[in-house]
This record gives structure tokens, sequence and C-alpha cells, in this order.
């Protein structure tokens, strides 16, 4: 049997709690430290203690990212769900676990190969608190699997030193439990298996990051110096990473004073209400949450729309409708996001695709809330937020300037005859503002939430609501030239009369190379646009217009971006296909050809390379 | 409401304050809530403590909610920006506004629908996060703009216009804001300004969380006999422990009191808070002391007015926060973005 | 304080002060309404009730009212109620209609007025329609006396004297024009039931200085020569002329030499320009013409060569406060001399009665003025009654409409046989609720911040042509109808019900001249210390309420309220309304009574 090397998917199945996640991690980092592509996903409870966590390592030298279905090697190191983790491994994969325990007969399978290591036997006579020895485990199976897949040992070593530093009386532990896992498995196994890592260049300048951490770091990057937020999974750590990072860049030298204010609000209605309230006064300010959390600030972002203060949230998606499934990811608060509130509100979206991406729209979506006067919705999800994954490594032109939108300044009101804070005088539906407090005698206004005139007077003519509304679209048009472009990439075909696109966005990106591969194999190239905002640029309409037909992939069940697409660019329903997966996984490349694969066969008439070419 | 505006002319000899402006400088536009509206008084109260303050007029910050107390910042210091939010969520908005510039005085008027109800867990948290603000309730004990319901702090008993009696039990907020940890509570009367606008003129120096209930009639609901929020009723059990007084920095101090009754706090700016003590067993220094008081009082029909609770050193949540002096909405690149040359050390530690 | 009687009539009385001020007690506030209102025919027939000569005295008026305006404390210049009276006059329509009948059927009393200027003319005005058959005497051919005589037609056209005059003639007036009065004991004799005289101040005053004598026919007697330029017996003078005199006669005499060709004209004036008798208005349209008037120059003497006039000799003062008063010392600066071809004097006026025999019991005191009662008007003689400027010295033209008003009532009496005094009828006032609805006045109680419209000029040229151009246009209609609105309508008054307030303060809060204060009540100097803003104005009362349920009062200052309505509209209870007061001063033949 021949050997494959960097392509395989590896699964942690672990209890939660039992601190196996850093152990993983330092799985991951170590592949990734050796140059090799690797994309992790932490598929976890919503739970702290107790139930089950798995670990997915999808190692891959081609630079496919996405999640792939099938495990190479279940590393099952919990015992309740060892049925479905022994059935989820591919054949001829393998199944790391502790027999300590002999497995149960019905477990059995002839298609795999079973490696049992006797590992909590083995630490019995190593550590005596018990607790010890449960966290050991997961370092004893780290150190078997560097034996098994051949990883250098100096760089998972090393990187236990970097992660105990300062608490050097853990290092040598670790240590030992490492070897005594890697000199089990060369002794008692064979190791290394046919399937194994080895150095490679693919990773190249990249790093490994979670789109969170991204995310918080923009913000600090992007000015933001208000922060309000309610605990919510998946978006925590999106404030926590911005508090970690302000807590290192935002201090003031000398004073050790803060350079920003972080609110850990009562509940998400009062985190947006900070945050519109800190716009309101100047500050840029943002809030991270995830469904439930925009719809209770819903209220809020209308009222943001309507008042045109600047805000910009970050909403975490994960499975819904309500509560769902709160640590499995999806992209189902598409619609929720674009029409948060009543009336005809809309809102600007921002979808990232990359931690890069993240840390980029971040502080372009601070510059748009002041540009556009308006809330700007980020909606990344959990499977971008919470898990480690390469991306491009950061960066910042110093010469780039916060652009803080149309403020005026006490001079500028001075040398300004009329203001009126609602006035359209440049025809982009944007009005200028004041920040509370810059003068004495002009530019102070009443902002509200209810129906004003263009010198923010209230008033219930109908003419004066209907002006204000249509100059709202105004902006919204305004707006579709200023978010960020959708990515479109046209085949060289255009002789071959290729009318067959694919469209999609957010985490979707992350299995598209490798369903485009796919698809070619197939016989299917597509046009690709990834859409990166909405409102929807002219690219999108002549992407659009260009293709009779259009894929549209998404995950959640509704297809509420085709939704989105065909509400607002008022296109053929018939042309859009959907494709949508919602279970709460992210999105595979074997489902998005499957899908694509399906619709072609039910027609037949598309058009294929074979066919063309024969 | 009227539709007649205010005539800009105002008395040739009103009076200048230090920054050479009249209460009427002050103002805002004509209000239109009902004739007799106690609301408008506690309006007319902030103007005079804001003019007699001599703050300039267009450094303020006027946040409040939905309902008819939170229309009246409108009625009140023109100059400046104001903010009608949502109902119920003028505390998260005007914490926001504080934290982005700390130099502003935030005013945040409710009302006891917007308050005690539906703002009930951001009127709590806005009292625990200490936000330097004037947070005040203009509290009818009914629902004025929809017509006439009962509100949360509406006192059992009470009766509606038509004769009802409300069945359930009434929330105090200054009692919440004692036990939650306001650093100055104080409970007034719009039809008092003598003792409203001190009031007012301490809590608007005070740093940190002041919060003033003031119980301002409905004339249109609420004004019978049988409410607990009349003017007649609260002019007849109204009790009045503590009066404040607000004395400038450079203000001469004048002794013309009885000893015991009076006593001075030199607050952190320099100025004085005086504390005339109108129940000598009363003290205002005393949390739970203060706590009980009311309650008990309460228990006997009596409404206890005045200062009731207030604590000089307090600190804000910028304090608490340890936010630079600089308000943080005048911050610009160079004070907040770190540089590309931070990222480096920040990429490798994600390699 | 004593809480306010409202219902004593000049108690509101005095919050109109136009109308206060007014001698005839025009209400002025109603009819610059009708104005608004473009009702310029009942705009002018209220003031014609009152004051009998509108359309000339919307020219001619010394406009008492208008210093008295609130707007001059409120925001300094008041409401140009003068020209506005013109405005009515201007713009009615026929009156006719309006018009007291006057019975053809005479009530046998026979009444002799002496003298056909204003005071005469109304007197006869109010009697005729109650049956008097009234005689009129006057030297001159055609009525008028003053206004005729002393007002250049460049500020009355004759039109509209003639209009205003003929008006009453034409009632049924017996007139004896033409006819000198030589003898009052001749004029008893004819046994009229009244005697009525109003024959002015007729007599200018003199000036005795070296040199006098000697020029005599080159000095003229400022109202003498006036008269003759209005009798078109002189049409020019020439040369350099100097007015001696600081009055109204001094700016109309200056006023006319420039129309009758002067070759240049100065006004000296012996005392300061400001305590110059003249009226603003005067001193302003003499400047504008370009007439120089040098003041602080007493005349020394009459300079000429052999008896032809060279000019005037004055010494240079200077005003220097003593005791509260002005007094003139000299400056030590050499004499000026000023040259003149004419002088004209109009130094002041006297009464002048040397008709009147003295044995007739008819007392006159040591300024030679008739000793009179001051309400009747009676003179010692129980028949004979004065007014106007030959009652108690020079005066105007709206005094004398009020003094006529008095003396009719007297006569009336008089001949039913009634007490003068007691039988008199009372002042009254009755208040009038102006709430129409919610927000709704009926009056425009908005209040106009504008300043005061100027009144349009004929171009000067053309004006300096001829001594008959008017010089002022009047408002047209349009500058009527915005200084209309600038009225404060002080007659809608504030008026205050304790037992429905209930004391919320929204008054308080609204008024924008801080006029309302709710406080523990004192006496009247320590309360006025009270309020919220300083009632520094002690002729301007305090409106005191009854005690209220605080045990406070309510106290108004009256002084410089804009009687915008804020009060009564934000008042929940009505406690305040605002009422129109109609002030009822007595008078006869009252149309509108």
């Amino acid at each position: 049997m021949g050997v494959s090397y960097n392509d395989f998917v590896i699964r942690f199945a672990n209890v939660n709690g039992s601190g196996s996640a850093s152990a993983n991690g330092m799985f991951a980092k170590a592949l990734f430290r050796m140059g090799i592509p690797v994309a992790t996903r932490n598929i976890f409870p919503s739970n702290i203690q107790g139930l089950p966590t798995w670990y997915e390592v999808r190692v891959n030298e081609r630079g496919y990212l996405g999640r792939r279905d099938g495990v190479d090697i279940m590393v099952a190191m919990n015992a309740e769900t060892l049925v479905e983790d022994v059935a989820s491994i591919k054949p001829g994969g393998y199944l790391l676990y502790d027999n300590s325990k002999p497995l149960a007969k019905i477990l059995r399978r002839d298609d795999i190969i079973e490696i049992g290591m006797p590992i909590s036997t083995m630490l019995l006579p190593e550590f005596v608190d018990a607790k010890q020895r449960s966290l050991f485990k997961n370092i004893t199976y780290l150190g078997a699997l560097s034996a098994l897949l051949n990883i250098d040992f100096e760089v998972i070593t090393g990187m236990v030193a970097t992660q105990y530093k300062g608490k050097d009386a853990l290092i040598a532990p670790n240590i030992h439990a490492l070897e005594l896992g890697r000199k089990y498995a060369y002794e008692y196994m064979v190791a290394p298996l046919p399937i194994q890592v080895k150095r490679s260049d693919k990773v190249g300048h990249r790093i490994m990051v979670d789109g969170n951490t991204a995310a918080g770091l923009g913000c600090v990057y992007g000015g933001a110096t208000v922060c309000a937020w309610y605990p919510i999974t998946p978006s925590t750590s999106v404030a926590e990473a911005f508090e970690l990072h302000a807590n290192r860049l935002r201090i003031e030298s000398g004073t050790e004073e803060r350079k920003f204010a972080i609110i850990q609000a009562e509940d998400e209605l009062a985190a947006i209400g900070v945050v519109i309230g800190a716009a309101w006064n100047g500050a840029r300010s943002f809030t991270a949450t995830s469904g439930p959390g925009l719809s209770l600030m819903s209220e809020f972002l209308g009222l943001a729309y309507f008042a045109e203060i600047p805000a910009v949230l970050w909403d975490i998606q994960r499975a819904g409708p309500s509560t769902g499934m709160p640590t499995r990811t999806q992209q189902s608060d598409v619609m929720a996001a674009a029409y948060a509130s009543h009336g005809d509100t809309k809102h600007p979206l921002l979808f990232p695709a990359t931690a890069k991406e993240c840390f980029d729209f971040a502080a372009l979506a601070l510059d748009l809330a002041d540009r556009l006067q308006t809330p700007i919705i980020v909606l990344s999800d959990l499977e971008l937020g919470m898990n480690d994954n390469l991306s491009e490594p950061f960066e910042w032109d110093d010469n780039r300037k916060y652009d803080r939108g149309k403020v005026l300044n006490a001079q500028d009101l001075d040398n300004t005859e009329v203001f009126g804070r609602y006035l359209d005088v440049d025809g982009d539906g944007i009005g200028y503002r004041t920040y509370p407090g810059t003068h004495p005698e002009k530019g102070a206004f009443f902002t509200r939430g209810t129906s004003r005139d263009e010198f923010a007077a209230y008033t219930e003519s109908p003419e004066a609501y209907e002006h204000n509304m249509q100059r709202l679209l105004r902006k919204w048009h305004t707006a579709s030239t200023l978010v960020p472009a959708a990515e479109i990439s046209q085949q060289d075909n255009s002789q071959q009369g290729n009318k067959v696109g694919i469209l999609y966005f957010g985490t979707t990106a992350l299995p598209m190379p490798e369903a485009l591969d796919l698809l070619v194999e197939e016989g299917i190239q597509l046009d690709t646009c990834r859409l990166r905002s909405f409102p929807f640029g002219e690219e999108v309409r002549t992407f659009m217009e260009s293709h009779e037909l259009v894929f549209v992939v998404e995950q959640n069940r509704d297809g509420q971006m085709r939704k989105l697409l065909i509400n607002e660019g008022e296109y053929n329903p018939q042309d859009l296909i959907s494709i949508t997966y919602y279970a709460g996984l992210s999105i595979s490349a074997e489902f998005i050809k499957g899908e694509v694969l399906e619709y072609y066969q039910a027609n037949k008439k598309l058009p294929r390379l074979t066919q063309v070419q024969s | 409401m009227t539709f007649v505006a205010k005539p800009k002319a105002h008395h040739p000899r009103l009076p200048l304050n230090e920054i050479g402006l009249t209460r009427r400088d002050y103002e805002g536009s004509v209000s239109t809530l009902c004739a007799g509206c106690g609301h408008d008084s506690v309006s007319a109260a902030i103007v005079q403590a804001c003019a007699e303050l001599s703050i300039p007029p267009h450094r303020f910050a006027k946040v409040s909610g939905i309902g008819c107390s939170s229309k009246t910042p409108s009625y009140f210091l023109n100059k400046s920006h104001g903010f009608n939010s949502v109902h119920g969520r003028m505390p998260s908005v005007i914490t926001g506004a504080n934290l982005a510039n700390r130099d502003l005085h935030c005013i945040g008027v409710s009302g006891d629908g917007d308050s005690a109800s539906i703002g009930m867990g951001q009127f709590a948290h806005i009292v625990r996060r200490r936000i330097n603000m004037l947070y005040i309730v203009d509290n009818n004990g009914t629902y004025g703009l929809t017509k006439g319901q009962f509100s949360a702090t509406s006192d059992k008993g009470s009766t509606s216009k038509k004769g009802a009696p409300n069945l359930y039990e009434p929330i105090d907020l200054a009692s919440m804001a004692l036990q939650i940890g306001a650093s100055f509570v104080a409970r007034s009367f719009s039809g008092d300004k003598s003792q409203l606008v001190p009031l007012l003129k301490a809590a608007l120096h005070h740093k940190g969380m002041a919060f003033i209930d003031v119980v301002s009639p409905c004339v249109a609901f609420n004004n019978h006999d049988g409410s607990t929020k009349s003017y007649e009723y609260i002019r007849k059990y109204g009790q009045n422990v503590v009066n404040a007084d607000f004395i400038a920095e450079h203000e001469e101090i004048t002794a013309d009191y009885q000893p015991g009754t009076v006593e001075d706090i030199n607050m952190p700016d320099g100025t004085i808070l005086r504390m005339y003590k109108l129940d000598e067993n009363y003290d205002p220094h005393d949390r739970v002391g203060a706590l009980n008081y009311v309650q008990r009082r309460k228990e006997q029909g009596e409404i206890v007015t005045g200062l009731l609770y207030v604590d000089p050193d307090a600190i804000d949540c910028h304090d608490i926060l340890r936010t630079v002096a600089q308000p943080l909405n005048e911050m610009g690149e160079l004070e907040l973005c770190p540089g590309n040359s931070a990222l480096a050390s920040i990429n490798e530690s994600y390699r | 304080m004593q809480p306010t009687d409202i219902q004593n009539p000049s108690y509101f009385h005095k919050v109109v002060d136009c109308q206060w001020a007014c001698p005839a007690h025009t209400p002025v506030p109603e009819y610059i309404r009708l104005i608004a209102q473009e009702r310029y025919s009942e705009a002018y027939m209220l003031n014609w009730d009152s004051n009998v000569f509108p359309g000339i005295l919307g020219r001619t008026c010394d406009r008492p009212c208008e210093p008295a305006c609130r707007r001059v404390r409120t925001e300094e210049t008041p409401v140009a109620i003068c020209r506005l009276k013109r405005v009515a006059a201007d713009n009615k329509g026929d009156i006719s209609r309006f018009m007291p009948r006057v019975p053809q059927q005479k009530n046998g009393k026979r009444i002799a007025l002496l003298g056909a200027g204003p005071a005469s003319l109304a007197v006869a005005r109010d009697l005729l329609p109650l049956g008097y058959e009234v005689h009129v005497y006057d030297k001159d051919a055609k009525g008028g006396g003053m206004m005729r005589s002393q007002i250049p037609a460049f500020r009355l056209p004759v039109g509209v004297l003639d209009e205003e005059v003929d008006r009453i003639l034409d009632m049924g007036v017996v007139t004896h024009f033409g006819e000198e009065i030589t003898s009052m004991k001749a004029m008893l004799d004819q046994e009229y039931d009244a005697y009525f005289i109003g024959t002015g101040a007729p007599r200018g005053r003199e000036l005795e200085l070296p040199g006098r004598e000697q020029v005599a026919d080159q000095i003229h007697i400022g109202i003498d020569w006036l008269a003759s330029v209005a009798f078109e017996h002189i049409d020019k003078i020439e040369g350099k002329v100097i007015v001696m005199g600081g009055g109204n006669t001094a700016m109309d005499c200056c006023r006319t030499s420039l129309r009758l060709g002067a070759e240049s004209v100065t006004v000296v004036v012996r005392s300061a320009f400001e305590v110059m008798k003249a009226s603003e208005w005067e001193k302003e349209d003499a400047m504008r013409e370009g007439i120089p008037i040098i003041n602080n120059r007493p005349p020394k003497e009459f300079v000429h060569e052999n008896g032809k006039l060279k000019g005037v000799l004055f010494g240079c003062v200077k005003p220097v406060e003593e005791d509260g008063r002005l007094k003139y010392v000299p400056t030590g600066e050499p004499d000026v001399f000023i040259e003149a071809d004419h002088i004209l004097m109009a130094i002041g006026q006297d009464n002048h009665c040397p008709w009147i025999e003295r044995d007739l019991g008819l007392q006159f005191d040591k300024w030679d003025c008739p000793v009179l009662d001051d309400v009747t008007l009676q003179s010692t003689h129980p028949k004979v009654f004065f007014g106007g400027d030959s009652a108690f010295g020079p005066e105007n033209i709206i005094q004398a409409s009020a003094h006529a008003h008095q003396a009719a009532i007297s006569i009336h009496l008089l001949c039913q046989h009634k007490d003068l005094k007691k039988d008199r009828p009372p002042q009254g006032v009755n208040l009038l609720s102006t709430k129409m609805g919610m927000h709704e006045w009926a009056y425009d109680s908005e209040h106009d911040p504008s300043v005061r419209n100027i009144v349009p000029l004929v171009e000067q040229k053309a004006a300096l042509a001829n001594v008959k151009v008017e010089v002022e246009l009047g408002f047209d209609t349009l500058l009527g109808a915005q200084e209309a609105q600038r009225c404060l309508n002080c007659d809608v008054q504030t008026v205050f019900s304790e037992k429905l307030c209930i004391e919320c303060d929204a008054c308080v809060d609204i008024c924008p001249m801080d006029c309302i204060t709710f406080v523990g009540n004192a006496e009247e100097p320590k309360l006025r210390l009270k309020l919220t803003a300083p009632a520094e104005t002690t002729d301007q009362d305090l409106y005191v309420s009854t005690d209220l349920l605080t045990g406070r009062v309510m106290v108004k200052d009256e002084d410089v309220c804009l009687h915008c309505g804020l009060c009564a509209e934000r008042c929940p209870t009505n406690a305040w309304d605002m009422q129109r007061s109609v002030v009822h001063i007595p008078q006869l033949g009252s149309f509108a009574e």
C-alpha cells in the first residue's frame, strides 16, 4: 500500500471540558508549522462540561479548506459517542482508541484499522491526580499521533514550551506525556502509518487564526473606541478579542489609561443602544452578537436606520430558528439582517469569508457606517468566527485615514449658511451631521425615530415623509457604490457559450475551489461570483444578467440570499437555482458538487465541457 | 399644547448668568404636552438649573426614551443635541453617549412607563454602571400618550380617572436606585421648583449616577381625587427631609442657618453641596437608613422628598473603566491606530 | 398686598398704556385691530368718537400714546399709533351711515362756542346730537382755529382739515365766522344757556433785546407769520432766516421758510437739544430737510445797520445739572454772530383774552389763566366753560378734544339742572372673554417681533418746492397692516381666577416675560423684590390674587406683559383667561354707546 502525504481528515472525539482543546489545537498547529495547509473545525455542544465534542482537522496539500465528509483517522476518546464515531470512519480509515477496556463487539468493523492504545492504564502509574490523568490523556494521544503520522516532534515540543511559558512546572509533565504516547506508538504500533504528513511550503506566509479574533483586532485598527456586547455564542470572542488587543494596543503611555471603553451590557438591546448612543456622540462603536441578539436589536436598528446613526454590528451566525443549535454554523440571518426592524428598513451587509477579510471588514464597516450614517451589519458565522483557519496575514496601510463621513466641526458650521441635518446637499442622499456640543449656536439638532423634515423638526407631512424616504433610497444607491464589490471569475470560454454561474458568500467560499475542481472533473465549469456585500453592486447585476442560470449556494434552508437577490434585483426566480445546506456543519465540496450534478442530470440541455468538446 | 411660538422677547432686566446668558437661552421649543403637565415644569426647572450653573447651553447631551416624559428634551436646551430614542432604552443610549464624550453633561429624561416597566432592566443596569449623568423620571403614575392606563409606579388602590382601583403593587424607583447603588438619589415634585431646582443643580454637579424621581402630575389622566400622584395629594402627603442647595466654587458661603441642621459637603470639583435637614434624624449619607425611611413612610401613605442619599466621593463609569481623560470621540488614527508595524508581531503570534 | 380689584375701571385701563396716556382715552388697540381687519371706516369712527379729528390727528398729534406704548419697555420702539390713525382716515369709506343723527327738533337750549378751533368744534359735535342749538363764533372766515392757522399745509393738507371741520359744521352749527368778539359782556347779554370758550393761546411771545424796535419789520412772530402763510397773505421770504425757539412752532416756521424761498434757514435755541419742546419727529423732519439746529445759544442783541437787520448776536452757554434741574452757564467762548435778513420768533404762546371784561365774575389767576374746575372745566362764572389752550395754557389738539368732552358733559348737566360733579356719569369697565376655542383667541395673540415701520416720504425736492405738498405719504394699507401687527393688544387682559388655579406652574413656565410669580404675599415694595424678574417699574401695577391653596398668592407684574395669552393657553383649568377690557369713558353723543 502506497503512502499518502498531507491529505486526510482527522477527527478527535472528546468530552467537553476534558481539556482536549489545547492538545487538539497543538496538533493542528504543528502541522501548520510544518507548512501544511490545515483547516480546523470545532464541533462542540451547547454545554460546558460532559457533552460530546469533536475537533476535526482537514489536512490538504492542495489547500482545500472546506469541510470534507468522512473521517480518515478517528481519535475516539468519548465512550458516549463511540458508535457514531466508529461509523463515521471511511473504509480503510483508522480508529485510534483507548483500549484500556476492550472495544465492544458491535463496534467492530472489517473495513477499518483499529489502533488500540491503553492510555488510561498507561497513565495510572504516571499521574496520581485523577484530573491530571484525564488532561494528559490528550497529550499522550498527541504523542502517539506524532509517531503515527510522522509529525516533527520538535515542532510539538517547541509548542509546549511556548504554550506553558511562565508556567515552567507544566512543561516537563507535558513533554513526558507526549513521549509516553510517542514511545508507545513506536513500540507497539506500525508507525508511521501509510497516511502521513511531511513538511510543505503550501502555507506560505499565511497565518492561522479565527475570524472573531481578526474582527476584534480589526475593530482596534479601525478606530472603534466603544464596544458594548452581551455574551452569546458564537460571537463572544469578538468582544473578547477586541478587549484583549486593545488592552495591549490602546493604552496611553504614562497614565496607563485606556483609549477605549468596553461594556458588557445587560442584554443585546442595551448593547446596541450603547453603540448607537456612542456613535451619535461621535465615537466609533460596535457590538457583536448572533441571531437571537439580532432579533432583539431589531427595534434599535430601525431607529439607527431612520435616525441615520452609524453603528457596526457583527452577527456571528449560528443555526436558528430561535435558540436553534447555538454551537452549529449557518448562514440563516441574511434576511433578518438585511431587513432588520419594522417598516421599510434595510441595512448594508458585509460577508467576510476569511479571517483577513474579518480584519479588513471590521475597519471598513466602521468607515462605511460613518460615511453612510447607518448601521452596517457584518455577517460572519460560527464556522469562520470560532475556527482557526488559514488566512492571509493582516496588513494596514499607514497612510490610511479613517473616513468619518460628513461631519461638520465648529469652523465648518461657522462657514455654513444653512444647516439642515437631513438636507441632501450633495445629492448622494447623505446629510451632514454634527457631534453634540460642537458649536454654541449652530448645528444642534434633535435625533428621533419619528418622522422629521430636513431640518430635523418633527413632521407628519406626507410630502416631507415621502421626501425623506426617497432620500434614504438615494443613500441606499450610494451605499451600493461604496460597499466591497463581489469577486467574479469568468472562465475564458465565451465562444463556448458557458452561461452557468455559481454564486456564494461568506464561509460557503471555503469548499468552493474544491467543489469547482470536482465539477470540472465532471465536465462542468462554472463562472463564479462571491458576494461580499449588500446592497449588490452593478457587477452583480452584470453577472446575473450575463448568465442564463446561476446556482446560489448558501447555508440555510430557505435560500435567503437567493430570495434577497430576487427581491432586490427582480431577477427571474427560475434562473436562480438554490443549493442549500443547513444541518449545522459547514457545507462541503462534495455536497455542492452533488447538488450541481443532480441539477445537470435533471436538465440535460445544460452545457458540459465534454459535450462541447465532442 | 399650543401652536403659538413662545415670543423670543424676554424681560429687559432678566438676570444674566456668569457667561452672559439669560435663562431664555437655555429654553427649548414650545411643549406639545397638555397644558398644565407637570413635565413642563420639570423642563422649566432644568432650564433654570442649567442657566444658574452657567454651563454653556450647547454642552449637554439630552437623551430620552418614548412617552410624554421623553418628549420633553425638545423643550429645554435647544442649543444642545437631543436624542429621543426607543421605549425604555434611554439608559443604554446615554451610556454610549457618555462613553463617547465624558466632557458633555448627560441628562436622561424618562417616565414611569419608560423606566419602571419596559425599561426596568436598563434602569437598574445604568445605575449599576454608575454613568455620570442626571437621570430624571417624570413620574405621573400613568400612561399618558395611550390615554390613562396605570403604570408600574401607580400606587395600589389609587384609582383611574373613571374610578377603577389599581390592583398591583407599585415600584418605587427611588428605593430601587438606593438599593442598586446610585450615589445621588432624590425625589421631588414638579410643582415645587424651590426644591427641585437646587436638587437639579446639585445632581448636575454630582459625579456619577444622580437619580431624581420627580412626581409630576398628569392633568389629563391622573389629577383627580383618588390619585396619589395629583397636585393636591403630593402637596398634602409629601414630606421633605433634606433640601439641597448648590454653591458654586467662588460663591460666598453665608451662614444664616441653625447649626446642626445644615451640612456643607465639599465636592471634588470645588463646589459645595449644602444640605438643610428638615428632619434632624434623617441621615442622607446612610443608604440603608434612607431606604428604610422611605419605605416606612410609604407604608403610612407619605411621599418622602428631598435629597435622600448622596455619596460625594462617588466614582463614575469612566473611573471604573480607567478611560483616558480626553473624550474618545475626539481621537483619530494617530491616537487609535497601532499601525502596520504592530501587525508584524501580531501576525507572528498566529503562526 | 391687598388683592387687586380688577373691577375698578382704572385698573385695566392703566394697563392699556396708550389709551391711558391719551387725553381723550382713544381705545387704541381696538382701532388698530380694526385696521388689521381692514375695517378702516370702523377704525376711523372709533377714533372720531373719542378724539374727533382722526385725519388731522393722524398727521399732527403730539402722540402722548407713543412714548407710553408698552413696546418701548419691551423692545424700544413704540407702535406707530399716530400713523395708523392716518391709515384709518386715509382708507375709510363712506362713513355717513355711522354719523350720529342730529334731531330736527331742538331741545330749546342755545349754546355759544367762542372760537372755532378743535375744542369748540368737539363740544359742538358732542352737543348737537342731543338737540342743542349750537352757535360758533370766530374771527376767521373759516373754522379750524390753530389747526388751520398754525399747522402748515405740508403737514396737514387743507382738504383733510376742511373735511373734518365741515363734518361737524354740517351737523347744524350756526356759524358766526369773521366776527371778532370784543366783549364777553356782550356775549353774556345774548343769554345763551351756556358758553364755551375755546379761543386758544393766540399770543406769540416777544423777546425784548437791544435792536428789537429798530428792526421790527424784519422780526416776525412765528404763529402770526404761519397764519399769514396759511391765509396766503405771505407767499415768500427772502434772504437768510433765523428761527428762534425750540418748539413745534419753530419747526413749522423753519420748514415753511425753506419752502417760501429763504436763502438759508437756521434754528437757534437757547437750551440744549435734548430738552427742546419740539417733538422728536418734528426735529428729525427739520434736520432731514437740511436745517441746522444750533443749541445752547441765548440771543443777546439784534444787530442792525441803520435799521436794517444784519443778524443776531448769541452768547455761548452749556447746560449744567444742579439739584436735578438744568442750568445754563456761560462757556466763556466769544459770542457768536449769525447773519439774518429775517427773524421768526417762536419762543412760546400765551392765553390772551383781553375781550373778557374782568368784572363779570370770571376770575383769572396770576398767569392770566381762567380759574377753572379741572374736572368740569367750569369757570367761576357758572355758565362759562373753558377748554383747549385757553383753559390751562398751550397744549395740543388731543387735549382740546378731551377738554371738550368734559365740558360738553358739564354743559349738558348744567342745562338739565343737575350737579356737575355728583351727577357726572361714572367710568366703567367690561371684561369680555376672547377665548374662541383651543388655541384660538378673538385677537392675534402671537407676538410680532418686527421693528417699527418707517413712513414713506415725498421726494425731498418736490416737497421743498411747494408749501402745500404733504411731506409724509403715510403708510399704505400693507405697511399699515404690518404695523398693526406690532400692537400688543394691551386691552386684552390676563384675568386670573383663584378658585380654578391648581398651582401647576404652567403659566410661570411659559411666560416669555417672567411676569408671573407664585409667592408668599408681602407689602408691595418687598413683594416687588420677590418676583422672578425684577419689578422695578413702580408706576406699573402688580396684579395680586387672594390666597391660594398653598398659602401663596399669584403676583403678575403688568409692566412688560406681551398679552400673548400663553399663560391662558397653557393653563389646564382656565384659571387664566384673556379678556378684553372695554373701558367706558363717559361722553355725550357717543356713537359707540
